[in-house]
């Protein structure tokens, strides 16, 4: 396998006595789109912010393209673009100065590969920034991150406060930097998110990394909470014997149920009645969470994996 | 314009910066105007000559004198009003220079970057060292066109070295404001902490003279440095004047080991 893009070993950080990553190992593959995922505080800013060498590891360390994180920051950070987790902006600038100024730091050609992507993205580069939404300086937080196409960009929370239609757009631009080969980075709380624009997923709870799964995996093992409601009542066992269905209750017409894995083949039982309207839940991280660990309850989280 | 570190910090601070050094001009022009109307010298210096000894020696360098203009000028405009302008802004811009940035959360983008952490220290020095510069040539100009309008007759290249001489004490307290803010991260912790060194660095140098224990420690405050020599009268002194570069890159100095090694806060 080729050198992998970023390797972890082992990173720890804490502040002071407070928890950051507990002795994180992680490795992305060239040309992947890696989801970190986990809820807000269980250290995915942290590892990003080590990677970056804005901070620096209390043992462990972190390589990207086989370059020390700390030593080699430099290097490393002319070949990545990175969006900060809680964007802040230069309040006094224009979006397009914003980018010009950044551009002169990379040494960029301006190759208008900003003011392409602020036009997919509906951005307004005319604007000073203090005047946007908050869902305009994102835009401006990614359009930096990725108008040098980096060979690694390194996304903290970047659909944050995107409206869905940009989200979509945002998605379609990660598809293609993965098609065009270069490799992905993202954190996310949101599972949905995560599962549509990434080919493997890392779990971080509580600063320590849970399991590595591919999105396909993860798919398999998670929870979905179904509710079907039916033209007329149905039989109790409606859907007893069917694999993956939990804590079913047939209810007359109204039915719910918790399924683990694929959906198909419980949607086809409940076919043979006709059925009015389907709700499904997209499982949150908790649920995520117990699918991997089952009975385990919030902060009991075990040892990485 | 926003080319760099360096042009970018031109590019926010330059309408402010002009704003401060035309302030800084008219004070000077108007206080050496009105040194021919004051009528009543004699009554004004007896007044002064009895002041009681402590507070004469805060005010001015040399003896109180206010029947020369450099004598006036000591009093009205260097005993502390030119570091005040100075310092108003060094410190400021100093303490703000990570601090500011780090503070308001842009720290992490412009890093992001492929520039290191000590090139935003020394690319922000030197924008703040031409910005003081033009504080210096505003008190100057505000200064020479007061004294010529006025028929004042002052020697314009000794004013000069005495502005320099305040330029360099406010860099000496600029860079120390910028090692503290790149060891907290915290801006105004920063130049609260620069300003009120200078305060009790002020009074170290005017009580100093006073009191006999207090005097073998008047060189470790910068002030002593600054105005001890009276640059007015005698033109800048270069040790005194090395001393206070010395302190200045000391403390830049400071600033960078202590910002390379540092967690960033976010």
């Amino acid at each position: 396998m080729a050198e992998p893009i970023i390797r972890a070993d082992k990173l720890t950080k804490y502040y002071g006595r407070a928890r950051g990553v507990i002795e994180l190992d992680l490795e992305v593959q060239p040309g992947e789109v890696f989801g970190f995922l986990g809820p807000n505080g269980a250290g995915k800013t942290t590892t990003i912010r080590t990677l970056l060498d804005f901070i620096r590891p209390t043992a462990g360390r972190a390589t990207i393209f086989g370059l020390d994180a700390h030593r080699d920051s430099l290097a490393i950070r002319r070949r990545i673009g990175y969006l900060p987790g809680e964007l802040t902006l230069y309040e006094s600038l224009s979006g397009r100065e914003l980018l010009s100024y950044f551009a002169h730091l990379r040494g960029m050609l301006r190759d208008g590969r900003g003011e392409v992507l602020a036009e997919r993205l509906d951005c307004d580069l005319g604007r000073e920034i203090r005047t946007l939404s908050h869902g305009n300086r994102q835009k401006l937080g990614l359009i930096q991150a990725l108008m040098a196409d980096p060979e690694l960009a390194i996304l903290d929370e970047p659909t944050l406060g995107l409206d869905p239609l940009v989200q979509l757009e945002f998605f379609k631009i990660v598809d293609e930097i993965r098609a065009a080969g270069r490799t992905v980075f993202v954190s996310s709380h949101n599972l949905p998110e995560v599962e549509r624009i990434c080919d493997r997923v890392g779990i971080i709870r509580e600063g320590r990394l849970l399991a590595v799964e591919t999105v396909a995996g993860l798919k398999e093992r998670a929870l979905r909470r179904l509710e079907l409601r039916f033209a007329e009542p149905v039989p109790v066992d409606l859907l007893a014997g069917v694999p993956g269905v939990r804590d079913l209750v047939v209810d007359g017409a109204n039915l719910t149920c918790v399924v683990v894995g694929p959906v198909d083949p419980v949607l086809r039982t409940a076919l043979r009645h006709e059925i009015e309207d389907v709700i499904s839940h997209e499982p949150g991280l908790e649920e995520v969470f117990m699918a991997f660990y089952g009975g385990q309850a919030v902060g009991e989280a075990p040892d990485a994996a | 314009m926003l080319r760099s570190v360096f042009t970018k910090v031109i590019h926010d601070q330059w309408r402010i910066l002009i704003a401060w050094a035309v302030f800084a001009g008219l004070w000077p022009a108007l206080y050496i105007a009105l040194y021919p109307s004051i009528g009543a010298v004699e009554e004004m210096q007896s007044l002064l000559d009895s002041m009681p000894p402590a507070i004469r020696q805060l005010f001015a360098s040399s003896d109180l004198d206010i029947s020369t203009p450099e004598g006036y000028l000591n009093i009205e405009m260097f005993s502390f009003v030119a570091p005040l302008l100075v310092m108003a802004y060094t410190v400021i811009a100093g303490g703000g220079a990570t601090a500011g940035e780090e503070d308001k959360g842009t720290l992490d983008l412009l890093l992001a970057n492929p520039i290191r952490r000590w090139r935003v220290l020394a690319e922000k020095s030197l924008a703040f060292l031409l910005g003081t510069a033009v504080i210096g040539l505003g008190m100057w100009l505000g200064l020479a066109a007061g004294a010529l309008g006025a028929g004042v007759e002052v020697n314009l290249g000794l004013v000069g070295q005495a502005i320099v001489s305040a330029l360099l004490l406010g860099l000496a307290f600029g860079s120390f404001a910028m090692a503290i803010g790149a060891l907290t991260g915290q801006r105004w912790l920063a130049a609260g902490l620069a300003l009120a060194t200078s305060v009790a660095a002020f009074f170290l140098n005017g009580l100093g003279s006073l009191v006999d224990w207090l005097d073998a420690w008047r060189p470790v405050s910068p002030f002593y440095h600054y105005i001890a020599n009276d640059p007015l009268v005698h033109g800048l002194d270069p040790v005194h004047a090395g001393v206070l570069v010395a302190g200045t890159l000391a403390w830049f100095a400071v600033a960078v080991v202590a910002f390379e090694r540092r967690d960033l806060r976010r």
